[in-house]
């Protein structure tokens, strides 16, 4: 690393940044709205301080307050901002502008909005030590340069001479990071950097970002609505909620011994390793976040709480509470020490039978969808290329079963789903719904019975509803167009019943979309889909634009509709934990191919396909007790437009020099039947199969053995608060752990394996293996095992038994 | 004969006071809708910004002027008294005893009453005009944005070809005399005017095509109230003898919807484009809905907003292109109060005479003004969700 990079800005041993109860107001219209109020939080040089909230929370206006630069309608009302020791409120706007950007930098979540598209990227870059360090043009080149191989983008030369619409997202945010870093600054901002990316793509960024804190000394506020993704790459974690930090302190603390009712609902809430739909289901928040002018008295969360007592929660404001036995770990509960932690909320603890599927719905055989581009309307011009969004895409889904369909963007699952509902009709192949085939039949010629019999259910809830039509006349529409009813009595009753099948209050009827949250809106998108009494829905990424809560309650809400209707469901996601949760069978997509499909169990078990086995890596999981293999994937997703040849996925593969005869790059490869309809596209030998060791170390069979039931007593150690029982803890991870660092310890670090860096400061477990060359060890490439669960075993000795 | 004269100070009273029946009309309708804002939707957030009660106030003090013109105006527009001719402001006419507030022109007509019973002219045809160019400019618009492809093609083809010829030369084409003599306007006027009429039955039809109940009464009073019309201002042919409109007028107004509608075409299209990407078109098309209704009962309402700012200004373009054609003669007649035709008449004589010219141009540029003040703050109004 050269000198533009390894400097980092002035070495203090005080915190580079303390906040202390500030409150920020928005003053509108209706008066002023407070945004955020007593928050405090220090960060060390080097620390990395993850803010996690659902939106609305505050937590944005925090970042933004830092940087001074609320809208003209926001005004921090109180409290202080103390930057390296000065009160930032003090500073002119001189002082203030020689900060920002140089000392403070910010990383948004939008890569694209974030840099000039009129500009080449490397005079974006240049411009940051021309201005702030007035150096001379051949020097900011270099420092540009140096820092574009900094964050490891290929061909760096070639980056600083595109123009930022030229790269991918992941490149552009990488750029992003570059720029931030390329002024050397003491405290970097990151507010969602992420969120805009695809899974395999974030899992590069989270790995670069990783690693700042150590290499330049870095402190960062990390701001996001994944507690995966903080517990990956933070040192200590603050909880907001509603406008307060509700609970801080180090990610150990609060993940294994969460002391604030709000944190445990957001545990609960999340497919953890551990939660099943049938067993174990999530428990979602009930009720909403309360809107800025009409918080509660005393404790905010106390209306959704069930923890809450009269008189005791909403007497005063409540101040944070230090929670004896951790360092800096605090709470805003004033009842954290009698609160049963163990306990479920009353109602949340339900089993529901296993649903036995029934006799095949919807078949779908070697259907292929190519698309026409770039030939001229008018003139007819015969040059055109052709996309290939579905090849040889077979399938079968069951009555009342549930399959998931994953892949990134452009893996082709939406044109899949339009061809499904007739949007699109296929360029050949079949699809068999019931017994009649419906892959020529555009949508106009389908019968209202076709048509209502498979249906939709959409992505964005602020776009799925009609912002100019009330909330009753959509789901009515909805009801006659499917010959529902006689009358518009009959269709008004009905569409009051499903009303309350989604759990709304009936007086929504007459509501306009606009006041209705996401989650309501998402809702009644359901109950439209359901109108018809749909034989198969479609659920096109239903809870992924939700906060997380809400969306337990939603996943929930599908499934249970779906088991009572025995509806087949094909649920499009790119989120491996939810699909976990809910999916009985899983189909795995990468550019336009099936890559692997089988039972859920099968999928996330080995052996895997390359891609499903780099997809199960790059997911955060928001549990100290999981270890994951470490796969980054090199590169981005390739154009659809020009897809590589041979096998789809072999450019970024890590296993294709296993394969003989270059076959990888060459052919596509056959469809592998692995046993009770587990199939791969894959070129890999069994025996190289039959070596693949489990991404995830969770043992869920150990569990279902152990037979603990929900409400049995858990205290075998400090981590355990909250649900542990829902989720084995690590049971199987640590010893294959220190397995691997041994046999790192000999073995040759392989070119292109990166170095996890390991924070947990117990374990130094982290080691790389490669087994290219050995025939003995188990076959990770580019793989490291994540230390930080070693911890964890090691401290409960007693869990490892069952191994 | 000695012509008297009022003071300055008694002329802007005597102006003040002629509009009696304007401030009464608009102190209701303004106080009312200030009342009562909070209940009003978009209209009454227009009361919450300056920009937005100065916008509202003028145009419907112009509104007000074209309704009470008879009582305002002291004055036939047409009558000429020749003693008062290229009168100052504030002769009195000694025969009636009332003022020429404004004076009077070289014709010897009250400026002032010409300047009001002008407003009438203005406020019928740009209004229509622009509500006529808003349907076709939706009708075709939204096939265009949705299909796209070929229709969108020939669609956008034809409306670049009007929008690329001058529209003075256009005009001068349409509105001469040799053109009104055949039926060229005729056939315009009954093309343009078929739009309305198929615009509401497709929006019936589409949405009660199961609903006989609703679906029968709502498409028999587009097509009897629709033909009625149709029948009076293409054919003259009204039975009531109602709806009757000059052959001059007839051809203004149908220069200025083909003038107007493909800009609104070519607004409509962009909206349509942007808004059925979104989920709930493709919830409309899983369900089975057929396009039309796509386009007007999902996609229209949601464009809307820039489609009322869109109207608003371009009544405030409508009123500019009155004028001008009363600046260079056409259509209208020739003794016609309408402000275009009184600027020319007085900027022939503006050296010896400027106060002729002065109240139809403040006339015509405050009620642009208004219009385009309105049409900000309703754009910033509807930006506030």
């Amino acid at each position: 690393m050269n000198e533009a990079v390894r400097n980092p800005a002035k070495p203090t041993n005080g915190p580079i940044i303390e906040i202390e109860n500030l409150s920020i107001s928005f003053f509108t219209r209706k008066g002023e709205i407070p945004a955020v109020m007593d928050f405090s939080c220090t960060v060390m040089p080097g620390e990395a301080m993850g803010i996690v909230g659902e939106s609305g929370c505050g937590k944005s206006t925090v970042s933004l307050g830092i940087m001074r630069d609320l809208s003209n309608i926001g005004r921090i009302v109180g409290g202080k901002i103390k930057f390296q020791g000065k009160d930032m409120g003090e500073l002119s706007d001189e002082e203030l502008r020689a900060i920002r950007g140089n000392k403070i930098a910010m990383i948004y979540q939008e890569p694209m909005a974030s840099l000039n598209p009129a500009m080449k990227v490397g005079q974006q870059l240049m411009e940051v030590p021309l201005i702030h360090d007035k150096v001379s043009k051949d020097e900011a080149y270099k420092r540009a340069l140096d820092m574009v191989r900094a964050v490891k983008l290929p061909d760096p030369e070639r980056m600083m001479r595109s123009y930022p619409h030229q790269l991918s997202g992941g490149q552009q945010q990488r750029i992003v990071i570059a720029m931030a870093l390329l002024s050397k600054p003491a405290l970097l901002l990151l507010d969602e950097p992420t969120t805009a990316l695809d899974v395999t793509v974030e899992a590069g960024i989270v790995d670069l970002v990783k690693g700042l804190g150590e290499k330049f000394g870095t402190s960062m506020i990390f701001v996001s609505h994944n507690l995966g993704l903080i517990l990956e790459t933070c040192d200590r974690i603050t909880v907001m909620y509603s406008g307060e930090a509700v609970e801080t302190g180090k990610i150990k603390d609060v993940f294994d011994r969460m002391r604030h009712p709000y944190t445990q609902g957001l545990f609960r809430s999340i497919p953890l390793p551990g939660a099943d739909k049938n067993s174990r289901p999530l428990i979602s928040i009930p009720g909403q976040l309360p809107l800025p002018h009409e918080r509660p008295k005393g404790c905010n969360f106390g209306p959704r709480c069930h923890h809450f007592v009269e008189g005791v929660c909403n007497a005063a404001e409540i101040p944070m509470i230090a929670v004896e036995g951790h360092d800096g770990h605090f709470s805003r509960c004033v009842r954290f020490n009698e609160i049963d932690w163990e306990a479920l909320p009353p109602g949340a603890k339900k089993v529901n039978e296993r649903v036995v599927p029934g006799a095949p719905v919807l078949q779908i055989e070697d259907l292929r969808k190519y698309y026409k581009v770039g030939g001229s309307e008018v003139f007819g011009s015969s040059e055109g290329r052709v996309v290939k969004a579905n090849e040889t895409i077979s399938f079968m889904a069951r009555e009342s079963e549930t399959v998931a369909i994953v892949g990134e963007s452009g893996c082709g699952k939406s044109t899949l789903a339009k061809v499904l509902l007739g949007l699109e009709t296929a360029s050949s192949g079949r699809v068999k719904l019931g017994n009649k085939e419906i892959q020529s039949t555009g949508i106009e010629k389908r019968s209202v019975d076709t048509v209502s019999s498979i249906q939709m259910v959409f992505q964005n809830p602020f776009d799925t509803l009609n912002p100019s039509h009330s909330v009753g006349s959509q789901i009515i529409r909805t009801l006659e167009k499917f010959n529902v009813g006689n009358t518009v009595a009959d269709r008004r009753k009905r569409m009051l019943e499903l009303l309350d099948l989604v759990k709304l209050p009936r007086a929504f009827e007459t509501r306009k979309p606009r006041q209705l949250s996401g989650g309501q809106k998402q809702r009644i998108g359901v109950a439209r889909a359901f109108a018809g009494d749909a034989k198969v829905v479609v659920a096109d990424e239903p809870v992924s634009a939700l906060d997380v809560s809400v969306q337990a309650a939603v996943t929930e809400l599908l499934m249970d509709i779906q088991r009572k209707n025995k509806t087949t469901m094909l649920f499009i996601s790119h989120d491996l934990s939810v699909v976990r949760y809910i999916a009985d069978r899983v189909v795995v997509m990468y550019l336009g191919y099936i890559v692997e499909q089988g039972t859920t169990d099968q999928i996330f078990s080995p052996p895997y396909h390359p891609y499903t086995e780099a997809l199960l890596s790059a997911i955060p999981i928001a549990d100290t007790s999981v270890v994951k293999r470490h796969i980054v994937l090199e590169g981005d997703i390739p154009s659809a437009m020009n897809p590589p040849s041979g096998c789809p996925f072999q450019t970024r593969c890590g296993y294709k020099k296993l394969v003989p005869d270059n076959l990888c790059e060459t052919k596509v490869p056959p469809v592998k039947h692995l046993g009770d309809g587990h199939m791969s596209l894959c070129w890999l030998a069994d025996d190289v199969l039959a070596k693949m060791e489990p991404v995830i170390k969770f043992d869920k069979e150990h569990a279902a053995l152990e037979g603990v039931p929900d409400d049995a007593p858990h205290g075998t150690g400090p981590g355990f608060a909250g649900d542990p029982p829902k989720r084995p803890h690590g049971k199987t991870g640590s010893a294959e752990a220190d397995a691997e660092g041994q046999v790192a310890e000999n073995g040759e670090a392989v070119a292109k394996a990166r170095r996890h860096e390991v924070r947990d400061e117990v374990s130094e477990t982290g080691g790389i293996s490669s087994s290219a060359n050995s025939a003995s060890a188990p076959i990770m490439p580019q793989t490291v095992g994540d230390g930080r669960q070693a911890e964890k075993a090691t401290r409960k000795p007693r869990k490892r038994k069952g191994d | 004969m000695q012509v008297e004269y009022l003071s300055a100070f008694n002329v802007v009273l005597g102006v003040l006071a002629r509009f009696w029946p304007v401030w009464i009309a608009l102190a209701l309708v303004m106080g009312a809708s200030f009342g009562y804002k909070k209940k009003l939707g978009l209209y009454g957030q227009l009361f919450d910004s300056g920009v937005g009660i100065v916008g509202v106030g003028i145009c419907l003090f112009w509104l007000f002027t074209a309704i009470f013109a008879s009582t305002v105006a002291p004055f036939d527009p047409l009558a000429q008294v020749p003693i008062m001719k290229d009168a100052l402001p504030g002769a009195i006419d000694p025969q009636s005893g009332l003022a020429y507030l404004f004076g009077g022109d070289k014709l010897a007509r009250d400026v002032f009453s010409r300047m009001v019973y002008g407003s009438q002219i203005v406020l019928i045809i740009a209004p229509a005009a622009t509500g006529f160019a808003l349907m076709v400019g939706i009708t075709l618009g939204l096939p265009a944005g949705y299909y796209g492809g070929r229709i969108d093609t020939v669609l956008s083809f034809l409306a670049n070809l009007v929008l690329a010829f001058p529209v003075i030369l256009l005009f001068y084409l349409l509105v001469t005399p040799g053109i009104m003599d055949t039926p060229i306007p005729y056939a315009m006027a009954g093309l343009f005017f078929l739009f309305p009429i198929i615009f509401f039955s497709v929006l019936f039809w589409t949405r009660y095509k199961n609903r006989p109940d609703r679906l029968y009464i709502l498409l028999g009073l587009t097509l009897v109230v629709g033909g009625w019309i149709y029948a009076g201002l293409v054919f003259d042919a009204d039975p009531f003898k109602i709806i009757h409109i000059d052959p001059n007028q007839l051809n203004i107004f149908v220069a200025v919807v083909f003038a107007s509608s493909p800009g609104v075409f070519r607004i409509v299209r962009g909206l349509v484009m942007d808004i059925k990407t979104r989920d709930y078109v493709a919830a409309a098309q899983t369900r089975g809905e057929s396009p039309w209704y796509i386009m007007l009962w999902e996609i229209l309402p949601n464009a809307r907003g820039p489609l009322i700012v869109e109207a608003c200004l371009r009544i405030g373009y409508t009123t500019i292109l009155l004028g001008t054609l009363g600046y260079f003669g056409l259509g209208l007649a020739p003794e016609s109060p309408d402000w275009g035709t009184a600027i020319k008449d007085a900027s022939r004589l503006l050296r010896s005479f400027i106060h002729p010219a002065l109240p139809p141009t403040i006339a015509l540029m405050s009620f642009v003004l208004g219009l385009n003040l309105l049409a900000d703050s309703l754009r910033e109004q509807s930006m506030k969700d």
